[in-house]
């Protein structure tokens, strides 16, 4: 009896255990995957009107390139929390 | 070094007739920037005007203009050609006299021949665009027009069409469209017109020609021929022209420009009936020169003199004063902006941390080494000062990703065989293949260390800037606020360090609790915070609102690993799915089919390795150099100064 008892309770173990790795994975490829489209959506207007400055003068380009790239942390902070989430 | 050349103002006054000697003077020590006059009665300046230039501007402005069509029309670039042997003024100046006006015509007479046997096969190729859909009729083109009762009708239907009124009408059938010719009495057009709109007719114009459609075709394909022949000889001509000439070419084109610019000069002084005054700035350093040189040359009968300067409010010219090995860096300054005179000039500092950023982002021995032999090979095509100091970048940039390839042993994703990572592994897949696995938190952590340590360093030297920049009641706020920026980050850290240990940091979980369950290290931590809050807001109020971007901004140099490690995850996938997919199964067991897979597998791994390589130098320099231009610069950089451009030339091709 009580040894059935463990080895369900093992069964249970291991399917909670890959369920909580299944749900890890799942919660990584989230933040990374909308943190992409918000860096995406934030870039969109900033980028085209750094390509529209850039245009007007070349002298723009490294301020426009900064201002283009300041976005970018957020799907960086993505990436982390997934690397946080699968690694640690 | 972390300051531009010193800079000093000269004046230079003399008579009219000592204006000839002392821009040439000026121009061949290249130093002297040239401070414009501009007509607006400043003091001191009442009653002068805008100089006129030298006699011969024009004609030599109109040679210069001729050199440059010609140097266009047949490609020659300075930056193409290595330096010949110099040539002496009096030689390019015979030269120019003698063989300019015939190269001139020349190369006119070959590019006006081209151009016109280029209109010429475009024309035919039209003729024979518009006789193509009559080949299939069975009649000669002269039957198509020299009708006064009848009228033509040619095009395109997209049906069969049967036309009521009497007339002569062939279609011819095509695969998508059907051709129509129909000729027509000319009062029942407009019963044709409807039936034929009925069949979505398109009309085509008719050719003015005569004899059989194919033959004319053949007669203007034969000349395009011809033609394209003819243009292909001149064109040989021309690259003849470009060889025999292209050294005497540049070397006219430098001399021209170098007149030019002096011819112009008067233009940028000041002057009056018997005198001329230039203002302009020389580095410090060679003010004596510059002082000997003139007075030389006028035989003392000029007054040259260094005038007192206000640094702060007049606009100096910057020019970078960098050891040879931070110098490349310079290129990436200018891209954000050249430092002002007065503040501190960080390119030292990019030069050293740019590479160990790009190496601790594209930590690989493999990738590294495919950029270095890019760095050298891409010499031969970039011969321009900037792409010369990119690529010296990119050097730099290779061998610091190779250094940090063997710290974190990694070939093309490969784990280096017989060598751990020193420190720390970022090998994804080590785990399973017995290893250790990747060392993430301590990466993280590591690379927020180097987040703190930079912005630190990005503060001190904001105080630094204010210190020196700001005068009175400001001078001391925005240092303040400086430094009260720095005392809320190092009392977050602080507070952090003292609620959770984080590994690689100070654990300060273990001091003194002293009131409410707080401790030591959380009380000291607010302390700081607070008072870096109002040193902030004596500045300026406003600031405030930005005080979450510390946390971003130290979370931003997480990019360092997260960004290194997509890229090691890029290059694992690849070799995974190149070796352990395509190659391994089929050479176990070897057919014919499985060499094909196995050159796919080929494929695959150079394709993928080739890609990620470009991603490579896309992430590690574009994320270096945003956390330096975002990250770093915001805090203390401002940038703007004016480029210091000499009045003179690096002469290449001339002697002077």
């Amino acid at each position: 009896m009580a040894a059935e008892a463990v080895a369900v309770a093992a069964t249970d173990l291991a399917s909670v255990q890959a369920s909580q790795l299944g749900m890890k994975a799942l919660g990584a490829g989230i933040a990374v995957g909308l943190t992409g489209i918000g860096t995406g959506v934030a870039e969109m207007g900033i980028g085209s009107a750094a390509v529209g400055a850039v245009a007007e003068d070349k002298d723009m380009f490294g301020l426009a390139l900064l201002f283009t790239v300041i976005p970018e942390t957020i799907v960086i902070f993505g990436l982390v929390v997934a690397l946080l989430l699968l690694f640690v | 070094m972390l300051k531009p050349k010193q800079m000093s103002r000269l004046l230079i006054a003399a008579s009219r007739d000592q204006m000839v000697p002392v821009i040439t003077e000026l121009y061949r020590h290249n130093l002297f920037h040239i401070e414009e006059f501009v007509d607006a009665g400043a003091e001191g300046y009442e009653g002068f005007k805008i100089g006129t230039p030298l006699p011969g501007a024009s004609e030599k402005s109109a040679d210069l203009i001729k050199i440059r069509a010609i140097a266009n029309a047949i490609s020659v670039r300075g930056d193409d050609i290595e330096t010949a042997k110099p040539c002496s003024r009096a030689e390019s100046r015979k030269r120019i006299e003698q063989e300019l006006p015939v190269l001139e015509r020349e190369v006119e007479d070959l590019t006006a021949r081209r151009s016109k046997l280029d209109t010429r096969v475009k024309e035919f190729e039209q003729k024979i665009a518009e006789i193509t859909p009559f080949v299939n009729v069975p009649a000669d083109l002269d039957l198509y027009h020299g009708y006064k009762r009848f009228i033509v009708f040619a095009g395109f239907v997209s049906r069969e069409v049967s036309l009521s009124v009497p007339s002569e009408m062939y279609l011819s059938k095509g695969k998508k469209k059907n051709f129509l010719v129909a000729i027509v009495p000319a009062e029942q057009r407009t019963e044709v017109e409807k039936a034929l709109q009925e069949a979505s007719f398109q009309p085509v114009p008719l050719p003015d020609e005569s004899g059989a459609p194919q033959g004319r075709i053949d007669y203007y394909a034969g000349q395009i021929s011809a033609f394209t022949q003819e243009i292909a000889e001149i064109n040989q001509k021309l690259e003849g022209v470009k060889n025999s000439h292209a050294d005497f070419l540049v070397a006219c084109e430098e001399f021209l420009k170098a007149e030019v610019e002096q011819t112009e000069a008067p233009l940028r002084f000041a002057t009056t009936k018997q005198t001329f005054v230039a203002e302009g700035w020389v580095p410090s350093e060679d003010v004596a020169t510059i002082i000997q040189a003139l007075e030389r040359t006028a035989g003392g009968k000029i007054f040259v003199t260094e005038l007192s300067v206000d640094y702060e409010h007049e606009n100096v010219p910057v020019e970078y004063n960098n050891p040879s090995f931070a110098t490349p860096t310079q290129v990436l300054m200018d891209v954000y902006s050249r430092p002002r005179y007065t503040e501190i000039d960080p390119t030292l500092m990019v030069s050293i941390v740019f590479p160990i950023f790009f190496g601790l982002i594209l930590g690989d021995v493999g990738y590294g080494l495919i950029l270095l032999v890019m760095a050298f090979g891409l010499r031969k095509f970039l011969k321009g000062e900037e792409g010369r100091q990119l690529l010296a970048v990119l050097r730099n940039a290779s061998i610091s990703s190779i250094f940090f390839g063997i710290i974190f042993s990694e070939f093309l994703g490969f784990p280096i065989p017989g060598w751990s990572p020193v420190l720390y592994s970022r090998h994804l897949m080590a785990a399973e293949n017995g290893g250790h696995g990747p060392n993430i938190p301590e990466l993280m952590v590591l690379s927020v260390w180097i987040g703190i340590l930079h912005i630190t360093l990005g503060r001190v030297l904001g105080m630094v800037n204010h210190a020196r920049q700001d005068h009175g009641e400001h001078r001391m706020k925005a240092v303040l606020a400086n430094f009260g920026w720095l005392l809320v980050m190092w009392g977050l850290i602080v507070a952090i360090w003292s609620v959770a240990s984080v590994p690689l940091m100070p654990n300060l979980t273990g001091l003194p609790v002293i009131v409410a369950g707080l401790n030591l290290g959380i009380i000291i931590g607010v302390v700081l915070i607070v008072a870096g809050i109002v040193f902030i807001a004596q500045d300026s109020f406003l600031e405030v609102v930005e005080i979450p971007t510390i946390v971003s901004h130290v979370l931003s140099y997480a990019r360092l690993v997260a960004v290194g490690l997509s890229s090691v995850a890029i290059a694992m996938v690849v070799n995974f799915m190149a070796i352990t997919m395509f190659i391994e199964p089929q050479l176990n067991n070897l057919t014919i089919v499985g060499i094909f897979i196995i050159i796919a597998g080929i494929g695959v791994f150079i394709i993928g390795h080739a890609l990620n390589t470009a991603l490579g130098i896309l992430g590690g320099g574009l994320h270096s150099i945003r956390l330096h231009y975002v990250e770093f610069f915001t805090k203390f950089y401002k940038g703007g100064g004016k480029k210091y451009v000499p009045f003179g030339m690096k002469r290449r091709f001339t002697e002077d």
